[in-house]
């Protein structure tokens, strides 16, 4: 008995606090340092996410450099120096932001931003001084200082508390902005993992930030912005009741001010209307008069039930910050443009919903065709929060998600409509959330939620049905140019050379013509120094047609433009400009000038065009006119219209009979060769 | 458009003087085009499929030809369009050569068409199925549009004496055995009366043989003297010209014709293409086919019962074994057996694989047997 006591009491004396500190020592791994390829990776990510979510809040369009360079001061080290042009850290602050873990100010706020934890960049300090034993030097400036502050600082592993090594005042020509200064153990790659995609990706979805990078070996690479608008700042919103934990609601409770708890739930919970709060006292049996600070126990439990049970005002979305998709179309333009994709689907931003008490809401941006490699599966870009998620890419919601859609339906290859597709395209999703469910502290993967799958699904889905309607489109295209092929030099030759071998002039070829294409085609091209916009309307069909031409534009230039022949119509409010057309016999066309106003430079993209008068299987660069528009067409257009369908029914039986088209019917297979 | 004169004649390809009207029907060809775009037609021509669903077996002649079904190339589409269009250049060119007095060998008319612009060709198959397009269209031979393979030189040893008149016009008499070297007799690819005459033959029989190392074997062995047999080497899948002298050895000289192969699906067709005619070329099967020649071997029975080294059937092999099972030349109840005993084995092997038992056994042992049992010795 004596002896177990006291080996107990050994155990005892050996027990002891472990910090914070000392625990991410020894499991670099969940912060993203397990090895040196990754900790420079995370060292620049945690600095820029830093440095642009300072930005954000300022309201300053963010201006990011970062610099890594070789360190010669010891084998595998490298320098890494990141500055922002956000508003400064206040002195007094510097210490603990950098050098102690596990502070930071949006832990407790409910609202998306790229940080959350206040690990990262101290995680990267630790881990600096733990490889190199060397502090991290910041610079910092606020506006209202003269000097920037310059502090080395180290992380005091023990006690998780900063050690500050030296302080100074210095001059800097930013007015205001953080510079940080790092040496670890690293090493530097490219490809799919580094830094450079880290920051292609940052610069997609945040198109305001400019962000430069000089790699080690001197390349300089700039990402401009492509917009100039401060993305607005996402809103600090109470936390909502769904979702909450009991020990967080004891927190809230603890805390609260108000001396009733009928005072403090509206006040410190979102959407507990005044009706509401009185269905949950009664269902949880309180009567609002206690102080909040004892409500403890069973009647903290089922206080909570209530919350969760009762029917609450929605989580307010103000505290989102989605890229929308007019942004994620300019990031993707401006970083993707090289690859000359020939599809820019349009982006699908939805709206916010609720998980947990917290508000999220899911974005896709996808770009087909151009030099992306066609058979390759496609390039999937991930990010929470705008900020890339370049690890685990198979752990993670996002993949789960796309390879749960069945892209054959939506002209992707896909392996038994299961996995990731292939095909010459990009696809970007972005997960916005006030709290993302990461797989790890790492932050590389989002957990399979099933709500957040869903409106993923979804996303993914209506972006997948713009992808189907270009292919189609592009197929329509093709059978169009096929055509032409056909109509514009095979044609003509095989009437010369038959002619030819008969002796007999070169019959008119209109009427096989209008046979092969039977469709009205409308065409545009930039005249020279796109000056403007010519369109082409021809009748290649084999009747005679009066065409009613609409034009669909942005309103200020629907005001401003004037074509030639002058348009029948023009309604600017709708930005519609309408022609009707001189009848246009078989094969026969006519022309449409437009020349852009002084000052406007317009674009082909900006019109869509529509014509009436032919049925819209029988037409070709343009559509018909959408139903819901209440147009009242000319008589002579309804005439023709009328007339060519009368001339265009056939005698039944007379139609050719379904013949075997000798070219693509299928040859012997045989290997019998035959010379 | 369907042929006019189904080529049932010889008289178009057995006499010169047929040639003189080669070019008449591709005048007709023009004037058909011509007529439907005066009518506002598109341009269409309509043949006949050379599919295997589209072949039907001809009593009188005894061989497989092309069938009723028809196709339509027409300029609708892009492919149909140029094919057309390719159509008049290669007439263009047959007329430019007959007016030149030249000749062409088909990869020449391939590399020719590299002038055609936007008609060119993509391949040699391309241009070789266009040529026997305008065969069928016009009921003529290539060699009548004066295009021709390139020399073949499939090589025959034994017994017969021929007169071939040579490319100097000077009248040569060779005897395959005794007037060639151990190469034998080249064949030139026309093997017509014109070109070839058989003078005299001592053969009993024809032995067409798959592979050169076989003929070899069967040469240093003697079996064409000891046998009186005439030695055919098929090279693979015979050419046109090593069919067409099959024949006429068979149906002038009345030799027995036996087909000895690898056992394998592909040689089984090899055998096919020599009996019964071609899908390729089944529009003149009865000038090129054989329907007398029996297969010797080797057969999925022979691996069987004469134990031979063999090979595991690959996938090809036996998705070509399930293709013959639906193409009707094999649907006799012989072959039908032979291809599910094959199927079921699994196995092939090579012709050369007799060789296990020594380099005599196949012309001491093996060749007696078969050949008594077929009653040809």
């Amino acid at each position: 008995m004596g002896r177990t006591a006291t080996l107990a009491e050994q155990l005892a004396s050996k027990q002891r606090e472990i910090s914070v500190a000392e625990f991410f020592e020894r499991n670099r791994q969940i912060l993203g340092f397990d090895n040196p390829q990754r900790a420079l990776l995370t060292a620049v990510k945690e600095s820029v996410d830093n440095a642009l979510d300072a930005c954000e809040e300022a309201g300053v369009l963010p201006d990011v450099s970062v610099e890594i360079s070789k360190d010669e001061s010891g084998p595998d080290r490298y320098r890494i120096v990141v500055s922002d042009n956000g508003p400064g850290i206040l002195k007094r602050e510097l210490p603990n932001v950098f050098g102690r873990l596990l502070y930071g100010s949006r832990f407790h706020a409910h609202r998306q931003s790229r940080g959350q934890q206040g690990i990262g960049i101290s995680a990267a300090v630790l881990y600096a001084g733990l490889t190199t034993a060397r502090p991290v030097k910041v610079t910092s400036r606020v506006e209202e200082e003269e000097a920037a502050h310059v502090l080395e600082i180290l992380v005091d592993t023990q006690r998780n508390l900063p050690k500050v090594v030296s302080e100074a005042l210095e001059l800097w020509d930013r007015p205001h902005g953080t510079r940080v200064d790092l040496v670890l153990k690293a090493k530097y790659v490219r490809g799919r993992q580094s830094p450079l995609e880290y920051l292609r990706g940052t610069a997609i979805v945040n198109p305001h930030a400019r962000l430069v990078l000089v790699e080690p070996d001197g390349t300089r690479i700039t990402f401009e912005r492509a917009s100039s608008e401060v993305p607005p700042v996402s809103k600090e919103v109470l936390p909502h009741p769904y979702g909450l934990e009991l020990g967080e609601l004891n927190a809230i409770l603890k805390q609260a001010k108000e001396k009733q708890l009928s005072e403090a739930l509206p006040r410190r919970l979102a959407g507990v209307t005044p009706r509401a709060l009185k269905e949950i006292l009664a269902k949880a049996g309180l009567t609002g008069k206690e102080d909040p600070g004892t409500v403890h126990g069973p009647e903290l439990e089922s206080l909570l039930s209530a919350l969760h049970s009762v029917t609450l005002l929605p989580p307010s979305a103000e505290s989102l910050s989605p890229i929308g998709s007019v942004l994620i179309k300019r990031g993707l333009r401006n970083v993707l443009g090289e690859l000359r994709p020939d599809f820019y689907a349009p982006p699908v931003s939805r709206p916010p919903k609720i998980r947990g008490g917290s508000p999220f809401l899911v974005e896709v941006g996808l770009v087909y065709g151009g030099s992306l490699p066609p058979d390759q599966p496609v390039q999937l870009l991930r990010f929470a929060n705008r900020v890339p998620l370049l690890f685990q890419q198979g752990a993670c919601a996002i993949t789960a998600a796309v390879e749960s859609v069945d892209w054959r339906r939506y002209g992707l290859d896909q392996r038994g409509g299961q996995g990731l597709p292939a095909g010459p395209c990009i696809l970007l999703v972005h997960i916005a959330s006030t709290r993302i469910p990461f797989t790890s502290e790492s932050k590389e993967a989002v957990a399979e939620d099933p709500e957040i799958l869903k409106e993923l699904q979804l996303a993914l889905q209506a972006v997948a049905r713009h992808l189907k309607s270009h292919i189609s489109r592009q197929i329509r295209r093709e059978y169009a140019s096929e055509k032409f092929t056909i109509i514009r030099r095979i044609l003509p030759q095989i009437a010369e050379k038959s002619s030819h071998l008969v002796g007999k002039p070169v019959p008119d070829l209109t009427p096989v013509i209008t046979e092969i294409m039977n469709v009205v085609t409308l065409e545009t091209a930039s005249p020279e120094k796109d000056t403007g916009l010519d369109v082409t309307i021809t009748n290649y069909t084999p009747r005679a047609r009066v065409l009613e031409v609409f034009a669909e534009m942005p309103s200020e230039l629907a005001g401003q433009l004037a074509p030639v022949p002058p348009p029948d119509g023009v309604d600017v409010g709708l930005g519609r400009m309408w022609w009707t057309l001189p009848k246009l016999s078989p094969n026969g066309k006519t022309e449409l000038r437009l020349r852009w106003p002084k000052g406007h430079d317009g674009d082909a993209s900006d019109f869509d065009w529509y014509i009436a008068g032919v049925d819209e299987s029988h037409l070709l660069g343009a559509d018909a006119l959408p139903g819901d528009w209440d147009v009242r067409l000319p008589r002579q257009v309804v005439e023709a219209a009328e007339a060519a369908e009368l001339v265009g029914v056939v005698a039944p039986g007379t139609t050719e009979e379904p013949e075997v088209d000798y070219d693509g019917a299928e040859k012997a297979a045989e290997l019998e060769e035959d010379d | 458009m369907a042929p006019k004169r189904p080529p049932s004649s010889k008289k178009t390809t057995d006499e010169p003087e047929a040639r003189l009207d080669a070019l008449a029907p591709t005048f007709e060809l023009a004037a058909q085009i011509y007529a439907q775009l005066t009518k506002g037609e598109v341009p269409r021509m309509r043949l006949p499929l050379r599919t295997k669903q589209n072949i039907q077996f001809q009593l009188k002649e005894g061989v497989w030809r092309l069938g009723r079904s028809t196709g339509t190339r027409s300029a609708r589409k892009l492919d149909g369009a140029l094919m057309l269009l390719r159509t008049f250049y290669l007439v263009d060119f047959i007329h430019e050569m007959a007016r030149d007095r030249k000749t062409s060998t088909l990869r020449e008319l391939y590399y020719i068409s590299e002038q055609w612009k936007d008609a060119k060709f993509h391949s040699e198959d391309e241009s070789n199925l266009l040529i026997e397009d305008l065969e069928v269209l016009c009921t003529r031979l290539r060699e009548d549009f004066r295009l021709h393979p390139e020399e073949n030189g499939a090589s025959v040893i034994g017994d017969l004496t021929i007169q071939e008149t040579n490319r100097k016009g000077v009248v040569k008499k060779i005897n395959c055995r005794d007037d060639v070297g151990d190469g034998g007799y080249a064949l030139p690819f026309n093997v017509e009366k014109e070109k070839i005459k058989f003078n005299a033959c001592g053969a009993k029989f024809v032995l067409a043989i798959e592979c050169g190392g076989m003929v070899d074997r069967l040469a240093e062995n003697g079996f064409d003297e000891d046998q009186d047999a005439l030695l055919v080497h098929l090279k693979g899948q015979p050419a046109r010209s090593t069919r067409r002298f099959l024949k006429r050895l068979n149906e002038e000289l009345q030799l027995p014709v036996v087909v000895f192969t690898d056992g394998d699906p592909w040689s089984f067709r090899i055998f096919a293409s020599v009996a019964y005619g071609a899908i390729k070329t089944a529009h003149i099967s009865h000038y090129l086919a054989t329907p007398g020649a029996e297969f010797l071997g080797v057969t999925a029975s022979d691996i069987e019962n004469y134990e031979l080294p063999s090979d595991t059937l690959t996938e090809q092999d036996t998705k070509a074994l399930h293709a013959m099972q639906s193409d009707p030349r094999f649907g006799t109840a012989d072959w039908r057996s032979e291809i599910d005993l094959m199927l079921k084995n699994g196995k092939k092997a090579e012709q050369q694989s007799l060789a296990k038992y020594g380099l005599n056994y196949v012309t001491e042992t093996y060749l007696p047997e078969k050949l008594g049992e077929m009653n040809v010795l």
